[in-house]
């Protein structure tokens, strides 16, 4: 079976800055799968990369054996995305944004209607249906957001920063919504810098720092018998300075 | 704090200068334009000494005393100026309001409009400086005078912040701009024609408006060298009371609200009506990819500023036309007739530079992967439903109001013919070149914001290539003015060169996007230049 998401050596260059570098990524089927790495790494540029959003340099990126650069619209047909970074058509209310998603990607209106009410709903939205979406908090954005990719009922999910700005309930919300979605065969690709998150939801991993896979794999493999915060710290080089750096900041030290 | 406060200014100027070619590109086209008008002032208030002080008096009141009350106006409808150093950005630092006064002031008086006004005010110096008693009191005045502009700007728009930040009103202040303009244009207009017909006395019609001006608030400071001219003491004497206690007054309260908008900074926002849904706007369209796209930009036409403005500055110069040509009695009635025709080829504009105000948002189209020709055709689609209302009231009525109805056919055959060709054209244009556009509802004069280069040129190349494609129709229409049926051959060629346009247009701007939609994108992102 092919994978859900192949990227082959990537490479993408924002003038003398290389943001991604020959990078390779095998995401399986069924999976819930985390992109971790610090802030820079090349997520985004990654992400961006793999949905047709940014055209790379070199390299190709399937989904599902589409080739996203050569058959587009085979492939983005089969992708739901949350890009991060990007302005939504905010002069929408929240019901109207999703029946605009929900017409260019055809779904049929009797279902667009459907659908938009049972997301609204899961996601705390309903309130908010009529409401112009440049209204909404940034939370609240993130979920139209997440609701808008998922109402073609897509086979991959690519998600960036999926729970930035979210509140701790809406945030179990939205985990129960994504571990239903892969166990019903769907496979979750979401990037993340928050190690506990990924480490409680996510079953397959790959940790990414200037532009290049640095480990990837299933979670136990990855984190090898400690914490993933502390196998991560390993990954990309990170020295906790001692307890001399910063003393004149200790309340005790001085006189006011 | 003076100098660490220019600094600030200075430091921040020229960051913005560093992000993009394109930006700089455009500082420095705009602040030539700046220059030149400046040069221009400068040379018209050195002229002016050679001639007596009485017209000195009057040209410098009037000239100056508008320049006062465009700077409260325009601080007011285009909030923030500049909003460089922003006041609430100081909510987190130990500071007092008090402090921070004079480094604002020298700060705020850096850039383009605050060093244009320095430099027009050192003109009005220059005019004056005939003798000891008229320069002292021009030296006196213009300091006072430019203090004025500043701090009635800042005291205008610090007390009024709350209203001004909320979403709502910038929406509405921005179609209010608009309706400005084109009120200003006619009124111009209508006060130059009505003058004029009162006989050639322009001069002493200025005279009376200095009089007037002078002791309004904005005058009163540039009043002072004219009072002296003429020998009254007293007046000056008043008057230059009057110019100081308002610029006391002024700065105490600016201090005021600038105190009150440190432990409150502003957050901009409001209470989120609801929007009722409206079932018709989606019933107008088949449910399609296109059909969406023109369901969306429909709503945006009636919800985003920039629309609405956009619509209300292309109406302006129809309407001004109509006004001033059936107010003048030597106007003629078949320039009345055709002013539908200056709002056709411009239509197209609106399509041209649609991908562009949608900025970063457009990756939705990308990511759903849409034909470009279904996006194009979308936005043709909400374009032709707002605008054919429109040219057919205004071709009705302006050729209704000329009286010239045997005109109907050709200027029929104009309008239609040069707004297809304008949308046709426009498909195609704004498929090659997008550009980062302020969001809907951001001060559309904010410093760096404009499109620059590529929004000119796009402007260009629009209205530029449909008049040349409608030649065909537009040497009918005039050979029409002989051969009358010519008219009727003009209407024929006219719709069909301009649904021809209009086919390959769709198509092949369609075609572009297809292949550069990740091009796209990078355009319309901020990070790109």
């Amino acid at each position: 079976m092919a994978a859900a998401l192949s990227l082959v050596g990537l490479h993408k260059s924002f003038g003398s800055k290389r943001a991604v570098v020959d990078l390779f990524l095998e995401v399986p089927t069924g999976s819930l799968f985390g992109l971790v790495g610090p802030n820079g790494a090349g997520k985004t540029t990654t992400l961006s990369m793999a949905t047709g959003l940014l055209r790379p340099d070199a390299g190709s990126a399937r989904v599902l054996g589409r080739d996203v650069w050569a058959d587009p619209a085979a492939a983005k047909a089969l992708m739901g995305v949350l890009p991060d970074g990007v302005r939504l058509f905010d002069r929408l209310t929240g019901g109207e944004l999703l029946r605009y998603v929900g017409l260019l990607r055809k779904v049929p209106p009797p279902d667009i209607a459907s659908r938009s009410r049972d997301l609204l709903e899961a996601l705390g939205l309903t309130e908010g249906r009529d409401t112009l979406v440049v209204e909404y908090s940034a939370g609240m954005t993130k979920k139209i957001g997440l609701a808008c990719a998922l109402i073609h009922a897509p086979r991959l999910l690519i998600l960036d920063e999926p729970f930035e700005a979210v509140d701790p309930v809406s945030g179990e919300g939205i985990r129960s919504i994504l571990r239903n979605y892969v166990s019903g065969g769907g496979t979750v690709v979401m990037s993340s810098h928050v190690m506990e998150l990924v480490e409680s939801l996510c079953d397959e991993l790959a940790v990414v720092a200037q532009g290049r896979v640095l480990a990837a794999g299933t979670l136990d493999a990855i984190r090898a018998g400690t914490t993933l915060q502390q196998r991560f710290l390993e990954l990309v080089g990170f020295q906790a300075s001692g307890e001399e750096a910063l003393t004149w900041l200790r309340s005790s030290s001085t006189s006011s | 704090m003076v100098a660490l406060l220019v600094h600030l200014k200075l430091t921040l100027l020229r960051n913005s200068l560093r992000r993009s070619v394109w930006r700089t590109v455009g500082l420095v086209i705009a602040m030539l334009y700046a220059l030149g008008i400046v040069v221009g002032v400068l040379v018209g208030l050195v002229a002016l000494r050679a001639t007596s002080t009485a017209l000195t008096g009057d040209v410098t009141v009037v000239a100056f005393s508008l320049l006062t009350l465009g700077w409260l106006a325009m601080s007011l409808l285009v909030f923030g100026m500049d909003e460089t150093v922003d006041p609430s950005r100081f909510a987190l630092l130990p500071v007092r309001a008090r402090e921070l006064l004079p480094g604002l002031f020298v700060a705020g008086l850096i850039g383009s409009p605050g060093l244009a006004t320095v430099l027009v005010a050192l003109g009005f110096v220059i005019t004056w400086a005939r003798d000891v008693a008229l320069a002292a009191a021009a030296a006196v005045a213009a300091p006072l005078g430019v203090a004025t502009c500043f701090l009635a700007a800042r005291f205008a728009t610090s007390a009024l912040a709350s209203v001004l930040s909320s979403r709502r009103f910038r929406d509405f202040a921005f179609a209010v701009l608009a309706l400005v303009g084109a009120g200003l244009g006619i009124g111009g207009n209508l006060i130059g024609s009505s003058l004029g017909a009162e006989g050639g006395q322009p001069l002493q019609a200025l005279g009376r408006v200095a009089a007037a001006l002078g002791w309004t608030p904005f005058g009163w400071a540039w009043s002072l060298p004219a009072d002296v001219a003429r020998g009254r003491w007293g007046d000056a004497g008043l008057r230059l009371v009057l110019a100081l206690a308002l610029v006391a007054v002024l700065w105490w309260a600016w201090g005021h609200f600038l105190g009150l908008r440190l432990v409150q900074p502003l957050e901009s926002g409001g209470s989120a009506a609801r929007i009722k849904q409206g079932t018709w706007v989606a019933r107008l369209y088949p449910a399609t990819p296109a059909g969406a796209v023109a369901e969306r930009t429909l709503r945006y036409w009636r919800r985003d500023p920039r629309y609405l403005a956009g619509v209300a500055g292309l109406l302006i110069a129809p309407v001004v036309v109509v006004v001033t040509q059936l107010s003048n009695p030597e106007g003629s009635a078949a320039v009345v007739a055709f002013a539908p025709v200056i709002l056709a080829p411009l239509i197209g504009i609106s399509v041209a530079q649609d991908v562009s105000y949608d900025g970063t948002a457009v990756w939705l189209h990308i990511s759903t992967g849409i034909s470009g020709a279904a996006d194009r055709t979308g936005r043709v689609l909400s374009t032709l439903t707002i605008f054919t209302p429109l040219l057919l009231v205004l071709l009705v009525l302006s050729v209704g109001l000329s009286g010239q109805w045997r005109l109907l056919v050709p200027v029929t055959a104009l309008t239609v013919g040069l707004a297809t060709i304008g949308l046709g054209v426009g498909c195609f244009v704004g498929s090659l070149w997008q550009w980062p556009a302020p969001p809907p509802g951001a001060n559309p004069f904010q410093r760096g914001n404009s499109g620059g280069l590529p929004a000119l040129l796009s402007f260009s190349v629009t209205t530029g290539l449909t008049l040349v494609l409608g030649l065909p129709t537009v040497a009918l229409v005039v050979a029409s003015y002989w051969e009358s049926w010519l008219g009727y051959l003009a209407l024929v060629v006219g719709a069909l060169s301009g649904l021809l346009v209009l086919r390959i247009g769709i198509v092949a701007g369609g075609r572009v996007l297809d292949r550069t939609w990740p091009e796209v994108m990078l355009a319309v992102s901020e990070k790109s230049a």
